[in-house]
């Protein structure tokens, strides 16, 4: 034992070549493990799709729609073929993300498509088949982009356009042509007959910046600053970036009438931030920050000021009755009541008494008929999906890739927790859509362009100069 | 269709949904607690427990005398390292080149090192490049991080020529 150890102090270079075919071994042998893990996993998740499908089918008519079924073949042969693109080009992906948005995609476009039969939707009309159409569109989109982006730290490089590009996003849905004023909120834009959420894009974009900008600034906003009772505070000068970034979100809530899509976007700055730099009086400052402003805005802005009554005083019957009142918030607690424990069975239920069940409401929808323990199951997925993004952040190779992979991964869990938490009455309501799961098509490209590029870290993560030091087997 | 059907239907979807989930949580179990400790083999381990301590007792005495003109180099000829070299352990002499910003070392088989003996944790430390200075960093492992036989409670630099201990694996860097 210690006449290899002198010999290997003195010249290791003789044993040079013992690291070159330990690291073939590996590599041959892992990838094939991830992706066939991850084809078990999506034949199970397309599976359970297609049983909450034909469960709709069999309990709201009684009688299996074979049309359906055909239609949804496309996106099932797209999810498919993205399974065989990252085993060329992805090998080493995370083999989770793809089933669990697979199985959130098919929850919702199941859900979706009993809600057309309760509505009495039919053909092009319908929201579900529109539904299965912008999946297909979605994964696709996915498919182009894990092919376009080999390299994530060409991302980087784009920062600005990012920044520019979602800032534009952001803004384009109040210039008065094209911006489509809503039930609520200006979040929609519409050209022709084509209209969508501009906003779903502008946080991928807003992640890119936010992590390419991060890099290259934490320093001075970490290192400089004077403690005080434990903190360390940053430098006036440093307050900047995070008062640019109130500013604009305290706009949207002013001018598009936005409370969730400004909550979403501070949030994920917020946060990224936190990751960068480490200090805790950031996340204090921040909150601070967004507490106060929405403090101002319920005293001062109409809207916001209802949208805190309907969350605080939901049951009275004044508020219930009013105009925009919180009769649909109550409608779908009412709902979710009525679901219980084991809910009312696919199909089964009354989850078109709620106003735009099939978008906003889609939860309060699956609770009423999976009740409480298929909730979970959803909350589950969604807690997995994001914690499988911070893993990838965590043993990222480069600060750009791991505050990006954390971005994604956040902006997924805070806009979940935003939108279940207003139908469930823990924050004040506001109108975002519930990741893979709502009906819309911007939605649904924006979460699976997320999934691409959370399988482009995790790929580039696991192809790292990568040794095995194997203590069982020498 | 009957309301019995629909019903065991109802709840057998239920226990579908909740199967993928525990499927997917039984795939990735090694996350939530940490990688299996591989048990050495009965006749390899007497002989690795006594040398667990020895790359700490023989090694450091050489390594700190070596260490001080080796410590000013660096930073006079502003060379980083760019290879880490086993000196003891299972593979001792194996030798990889250091990536562009950091290296993580643990059990899990995502790190850039894995190192795989019943002392090392999943994510037990990791080197950073911080002003063309590669630091160690311990993950709050159990057994801990050891630069020429102290353990790593901070990010410490390393400097050429001394020897880390992870577990019954000792390194150093070189350039």
């Amino acid at each position: 034992m210690s006449a290899p150890q002198t010999s290997a102090i003195g010249g290791p270079a003789t044993q040079g070549s013992a690291p070159i075919t330990t690291t073939i071994r590996i590599r041959l042998r892992t990838p094939a493990r991830l992706r066939n893990l991850e084809l078990l996993l999506l034949l199970v998740a397309l599976a359970t799709s297609a049983a909450a499908l034909a469960l709709v089918d069999l309990g709201a008519v009684g009688e299996i729609d074979a049309a359906m079924f055909a239609l949804c073949g496309i996106p099932v042969v797209l999810v498919l073929v993205l399974h065989l693109v990252e085993r060329v080009v992805a090998p080493e992906g995370d083999p989770f993300v793809v089933p669990i948005a697979t199985v959130l995609t098919g929850l919702g476009v199941a859900m979706i498509h009993r809600l057309d039969i309760a509505e009495g939707h039919d053909g092009w009309a319908a929201y579900g088949v529109r539904q299965v159409v912008w999946a297909a569109i979605a994964i696709a989109i996915a498919i182009a982009g894990l092919l376009l982006v080999r390299n994530h730290r060409v991302l980087q490089r784009y920062r600005y356009i990012a920044m520019f590009l979602g800032v534009v996003l952001l803004l384009l849905p109040v210039i008065p042509v094209i911006g489509e004023t809503g039930a609520n909120a200006d979040v929609w834009v519409r050209i022709g007959v084509f209209s969508f959420q501009p906003g779903e894009f502008a946080k991928i974009l807003l992640a890119i910046f936010f992590a390419g900008y991060l890099v290259t600034a934490r320093d001075s906003l970490s290192m400089v600053g004077r403690t005080f009772l434990g903190l360390r505070l940053p430098r006036a000068r440093d307050l900047g970036p995070i008062l640019v970034v109130w500013v604009l979100s305290m706009g949207v809530i002013v001018i598009q009438r936005d409370l969730g899509t400004a909550l979403l976007y501070f949030g994920l700055f917020l946060v990224m931030l936190y990751v960068a730099t480490g200090r805790a009086s950031w996340i204090l400052i921040g909150l601070a920050l967004f507490a106060g402003g929405a403090w101002v805005a319920a005293r001062l802005l109409p809207y916001v000021a209802a949208r805190f009554e309907n969350w605080l005083d939901a049951f009275n019957p004044e508020v219930y009755d009013r105009d925009g009142g919180s009769y649909q918030l109550v409608q779908g607690i009412f709902g979710l009541a009525d679901g219980g424990l084991i809910g009312t069975g696919l199909g089964r239920g009354r989850p078109d008494l709620v106003p735009l069940a099939e978008s906003d409401y889609i939860i309060a929808s699956l609770g009423e008929e999976l009740g409480l323990i298929g909730v979970f199951a959803i909350l589950c997925l969604y807690l997995i999906f994001v914690a499988r993004g911070f893993r990838i952040g965590v043993a990222g190779q480069d600060d750009f890739g791991r505050l990006l992979a954390v971005g994604l991964s956040f902006v997924v869990g805070l806009q979940v927790f935003i939108v279940i938490g207003g139908v469930t009455r823990i924050i004040p309501l506001t109108g975002l859509t519930t990741p893979f799961l709502a009906a819309g098509g911007s939605s649904l490209v924006a979460n699976w362009l997320i999934v691409a590029l959370l399988l482009r870290l995790s790929d580039s993560v696991r192809q790292q100069p990568h040794a095995v030091v194997d203590g069982g087997g020498a | 269709m009957s309301e019995l059907t629909l019903l065991v239907l109802r709840i057998g979807f239920l226990i579908l949904m909740w199967a993928f989930v525990f499927m997917v949580v039984y795939a990735l179990r090694s996350d939530l607690f940490g990688h299996r400790a591989r048990k050495l083999p009965p006749q390899a381990a007497p002989e690795t427990f006594p040398a667990t301590p020895l790359p700490v007792a023989v090694a450091t005495p050489p390594a700190a005398a070596v260490t001080e003109p080796v410590r000013a180099q660096p930073h006079a000829s502003g060379a980083t390292p760019r290879r880490l070299v086993i000196t003891s352990g299972p593979k001792e002499g194996m030798e990889i080149e250091l990536p562009t910003e950091q290296l993580t070392i643990g059990r899990s088989s995502e790190s850039g090192l894995v190192i795989r003996d019943d002392y090392t944790s999943t994510h037990h430390a990791r080197l950073m490049l911080w002003n063309d200075e590669w630091v160690i960093q311990d993950l709050d492992s159990t057994n801990g991080t050891f630069l020429d036989g102290s353990r790593v409670t901070l990010p410490t630099p390393v400097p050429l020529g001394s020897t880390v201990t992870i577990g019954t694996t000792s390194f150093e860097l070189r350039r």
